[in-house]
């Protein structure tokens, strides 16, 4: 099921990054998450939405993100996610390793 | 960590729940997704499909969903566990079988680990257990013709310690916290009111209970200040028992009186129902050491430092181990000590107290019955193998279906895997529950009474360990055996996968079924030859047991004087005989009837290196009328053999041939000790001792030709049931003067019953499993030449369509069969053979009729195995050739 071609495939792994970040600042539910996804990257990243819930799972799993039900704007109930303090560590982990690694692929790729 | 495994747990337990939770997120999911595109300008329908095809299809997402959960293992394991339960109820007949089969042989060796386990290693029901010390003298014994080989080896013996030395070994050591002495043997004739009775009494220092940790039930246990002066407090405390029968369990039994061997006593405490002493004798009364004069009546002083009679325990002091003490307590032993003659204490030992055995056989017997237990599983397994084997042959054509419907052989292997070892814990489990039954019946033949008659107290129950073990066994026997057969299973050869192979021989399993009947042999053997033994001993060998009743009288327990004593002894005598229904009686002087102890024996002209050792006992007159035994030459002592009359002596035949090789016994003279005696009479051999031990020479001389003679054991030879007879004896007895305590008021075959404890239990033990191998290698020969005869339908029928006789066909199955049985019964023999020299010391009586057993055993199996390999056999000759061919 890939995306259209003028968006970017998702590396390996990425995925788990983008919802720590995307949950950073406020508990969100599912849909908000890969809604929000989209909307930073202006719609550059095509994030499966299939594969957000069992990352979401992973990530409970991990202990990163802590599910709570809770109502959503539209009154509905809806399961929302949030940061553990384990979370926001390996957030702060994940995207220094991850700018580490751009930056060397960088100055590889920007090498003669 | 603690994330991961609530979500696993949460998955695995409420996996409902989860997947609703899912449900409802994904729906929502769409709905918000459908709300957008609608609010873009998508009607209802297309906006719908676009978001459903956006997140990538509902059963999809779940499916992923359920990867990352973590339980797939589990999953699948379950899975496999319901598909096994489906497999038993289509083959209810199969895992009955094999449940019954794990069960009965795991329950055997659950029964051996709790058995040894309570006799070995068991500790004391008392506070940190791990902490005692025994604390004993050590002797070097006498070496005696009493002694077998392996007893002579080890030539030192425990002893008990005397007051003095016990206060040594108490104030002197550093490495213990405390350090309390007993006295657990101590026979105290109790009487309340009327009623009077002989108990099994402990004499213990005030620190006993203390030192053990143990709560009083009721009142107080001995305070320090009544164990300091001799003969001062008459205080005691009874055993939760004796509160309940003597008592009725009433708080009034505090500050009640007892009297206890003639000495008044007032009921201070009651020792809790947990604690019956240290010993597999229960102890129902206790009394302070310094009263030790009243349970102790064979010194003049029974605090005198010639008197050896405590029994030591002590409590490690903290951060002390056990080599600590053991270093310590010898450099506390009495200066005495060390140049102490044979038979006195020259040494200490220091032991944690671990199980309840007294006896020095009982490690070996418990490891006979360890290897006995294991030659079942071993016959058991043999017989799964058998039996999976062929369920597994039989489901071949589902495997090789799933096989080619994409089924990993690994997964089938794993089904399998899991089937069996469902059925292993069945039977692990049933073996564990049947063991307890079994531990109960064990108790209560063989360890309920010693051979006084006294009643024994065995803690048998299972513990979690031997649970646990067991049921490892039980899995590792099925799992083992159904994986070794299975394989050929789930890979057979690749051509006939599908293909139904038209014959197939069954010779694979042959060795199993050959080893099964094998061990069924040696089995069968063992346990005839044990139980022979057994019923010899209990009949009589050169005796007979059946008809005699026992008493033991005590005068020296209330202080009669000798020449009272045997006036008492002959009223009590003539008592008996004129009683209805006896018709003998006559007594032995030292230790037990059939029994004695032993003395150096001479000729007249010898010296003293010359001497040899014989067993010995006093007997009154008619002692082998008595016991029916036959005077093979001159006479009997009678009541003129007295102590003013010429010294006689009765030898037997051993003794005969061994100091007069060309005979001349008769009339001859022979030196008793320091006493020269006519020999009068030549008797049987009388022995309990089993055939590994040389045959025992004896001498006898008249109870009534020892003047200092006090107690005695009396025989009483009944016209018919001698058990009917033991109330009237009690009651003739105490009429001669109510206050000698009497004891052991028994039958001579239950006497001899306790002391063939080794070979009854092992002969039950052994016959249990002998009736098991026989069974289980009728059911696997059956089983097997059945299953080969349904595969070789198409085979018989084309013989018979060429012209076989059905008298072939029946012949050519059984001979298949009985070819396996024979090699099992040449193999068994030898195993039989080797067997009876493992169990040797168990057995008694001559050698030479052994090969009746052998030769039963032999026929036993070949029996079965023929009637096993007839049925089959038959429904083969029954084949209609027709029929048979338009089969496939």
């Amino acid at each position: 099921m890939a995306g259209p071609p003028s968006r970017l495939e998702l590396p390996q792994g990425t995925l788990d990054l983008l919802i720590l970040k995307a949950i950073a600042l406020e508990p969100q539910h599912g849909w908000a998450i890969s809604e929000r996804i989209q909307q930073i990257s202006n719609d550059a990243l095509q994030v499966q939405q299939g594969s957000l819930y069992p990352a979401l799972h992973r990530l409970e799993r991990r202990g990163w993100i802590k599910a709570k039900w809770g109502t959503s704007d539209n009154n509905r109930k809806a399961k929302f996610y949030e940061l553990t303090r384990a979370g926001r560590r390996a957030l702060d982990a994940q995207t220094g390793a991850w700018r580490a690694l751009t930056a060397a692929v960088d100055l590889l790729l920007d090498t003669p | 960590m603690v994330a991961d495994l609530y979500h696993r747990l949460r998955a695995l337990l409420r996996r409902g729940a989860v997947d609703a939770e899912l449900d409802e997120e994904l729906r929502f999911h769409l709905d918000l997704d459908i709300e957008k595109r609608m609010r873009a300008g998508l009607t209802r329908g297309a906006a719908a499909r676009a978001a459903r095809l956006a997140l990538g299809g509902i059963e999809q997402v779940k499916d992923a969903h359920r990867d990352v959960r973590g339980i797939a293992f589990v999953e699948s394991i379950l899975r496999d566990i319901r598909y096994g339960a489906r497999a038993m109820r289509r083959a209810p007949a199969f895992a009955a079988t094999v449940v019954a089969t794990l069960a009965l042989s795991t329950a055997a060796l659950a029964t051996v680990l709790t058995l040894g386990y309570t006799l070995l290693y068991r500790m004391l029901p008392v506070e940190r257990p791990a902490e005692l010390v025994e604390v004993a003298g050590v002797r070097r014994a006498f070496a005696s013709e009493q002694l077998s080989t392996s007893e002579a080896a080890r030539l030192q013996v425990l002893g008990p310690v005397s007051y003095p030395d016990y206060l040594a070994f108490r104030t002197g050591s550093r490495t213990l916290s405390g350090l309390a002495a007993h006295y657990p043997t101590a026979p105290l004739f109790v009487s309340v009111g009327g009623l009077g009775r002989e108990v099994n009494g402990a004499v213990v220092s005030a620190n006993f209970f203390p030192l053990l940790g143990i709560r009083p039930a009721l009142g107080r246990f001995f305070h320090d200040d009544e164990d300091r002066v001799p003969d001062r407090d008459r205080v005691a405390v009874i055993g939760s028992n004796f509160w309940r029968t003597w008592f009725a369990a009433s708080p009034a039994a505090i500050g009640a009186r007892l009297r206890i061997n003639g000495t008044d006593f007032t009921i201070v405490g009651v020792a809790p129902a947990t604690f019956s002493g240290m010993t597999s004798s229960p102890i129902e009364l206790y009394i302070p050491t310094m009263m030790l004069r009243v349970g102790y009546r064979w010194c003049d002083d029974a605090l005198a430092a010639d008197c050896t009679v405590l029994q030591m325990i002590g409590r490690l002091a903290p951060g002390r181990i056990l080599s600590d003490a053991a270093a310590e307590l010898p450099t506390l032993a009495p200066a005495a000590w060390e140049h102490a003659p044979r038979g006195e204490n020259s040494g200490v030992a220091v032991a944690v107290p671990r199980g309840m055995s007294t006896d020095d056989e009982e490690p070996r017997l418990v490891r006979i019955l360890g290897a006995v237990a294991i030659v079942l599983l071993l016959v058991c397994c043999a017989n799964l193998a058998g039996l999976v084997g062929a369920q597994s042959a039989a489901r071949a054509h589902e495997f090789a279906v799933r096989v080619s419907v994409g089924a990993a052989p690994g997964r089938l292997a794993r089904q399998l895997l899991t089937e069996s070892a469902m059925l292993s814990i069945a039977g692990g489990a049933a073996g564990v529950l049947l063991s307890r039954a079994f531990t109960g019946a064990l108790a209560m033949m063989f360890f309920a009474a010693d051979d006084e008659g006294h009643p024994l107290q065995y803690d048998f129950s299972q513990t979690p360990a031997i649970a646990l073990a067991t049921l490892g066994a039980a899995l590792v026997a099925g799992v083992l055996f159904s994986v070794a057969s299975a394989t050929r299973v789930v890979r057979p050869p690749a051509a006939s996968r599908l293909s139904r192979r038209a014959t197939a021989r069954w010779s694979s399993g042959a060795w199993l079924l050959g080893a099964q009947a094998a061990a069924a042999v040696a089995m069968v053997a063992l346990a005839a030859l044990l139980g022979a033994s057994a019923r010899t001993m209990l009949r009589g060998r050169n005796y007979d047991a059946s008809h005699v009743a026992l008493i033991r009288v005590r005068p020296r327990l209330v202080k009669y004087s000798a020449d009272r004593a045997q006036r008492f002894q002959r009223e009590v005598v003539r008592r008996l005989e004129s009683l209805p229904g006896v018709d003998s009686v006559s007594m032995v002087g030292i230790g037990s009837v059939l029994g004695g102890s032993s003395i150096g024996v001479a000729l007249p002209r010898w010296d003293a290196a010359q001497r040899v050792t014989a067993s010995y006992n006093e007997v009154g007159p008619r002692y082998f009328a008595t016991l029916d035994t036959a005077v093979t030459a001159g006479r009997e002592f009678d009541e003129h053999d007295a102590a003013q009359s010429p010294p006689v002596a009765i030898v037997n035949e051993t003794l005969a041939s061994r100091l007069w090789p060309g005979g001349g016994a008769l009339g001859a003279t022979i030196v008793v000790g320091r006493i020269e005696r006519q020999i009068v009479g030549i008797v049987k051999d009388l022995s309990l001792r089993s055939r590994t031990h040389d045959r025992e020479s004896w001498v006898y001389t008249p109870f009534w030709q020892n003047p200092a003679q006090v107690d005695s054991r009396v025989a009483i030879r009944a016209a018919g049931d001698p058990s009917a007879l033991l109330p009237a004896i009690a009651r003739e007895v105490n009429r001669v003067d109510p206050d000698v305590p009497i004891a052991e008021t028994i039958t001579l075959p239950s006497r001899i019953a306790a002391l063939m404890r080794p070979v009854r239990v092992s002969a039950t033990f052994v016959g249990y499993t002998a009736v098991l191998a026989v069974i289980l290698t009728a059911v696997g020969l059956y089983g097997s030449l059945a299953f080969a005869v349904a595969r070789r339908t198409k085979e018989i029928g084309i013989r018979m369509a060429l012209g076989a006789e059905r008298r072939r066909v029946l012949g050519l199955v059984v001979r298949e069969g009985m070819t396996v049985v024979a090699a099992g019964v040449a193999a068994g023999l030898a195993l039989a053979a080797g067997g009876a020299r493992i169990v040797g010391h168990l057995l008694y009586g001559s050698a030479d009729a052994d090969w009746i057993f052998y030769a039963s055993a032999a026929a036993v199996v070949a029996c079965v195995g023929f009637v096993a390999s007839v049925m089959p056999a038959r429904r083969a000759a029954a084949v209609e050739p027709l029929i048979a061919l338009r089969c496939e």
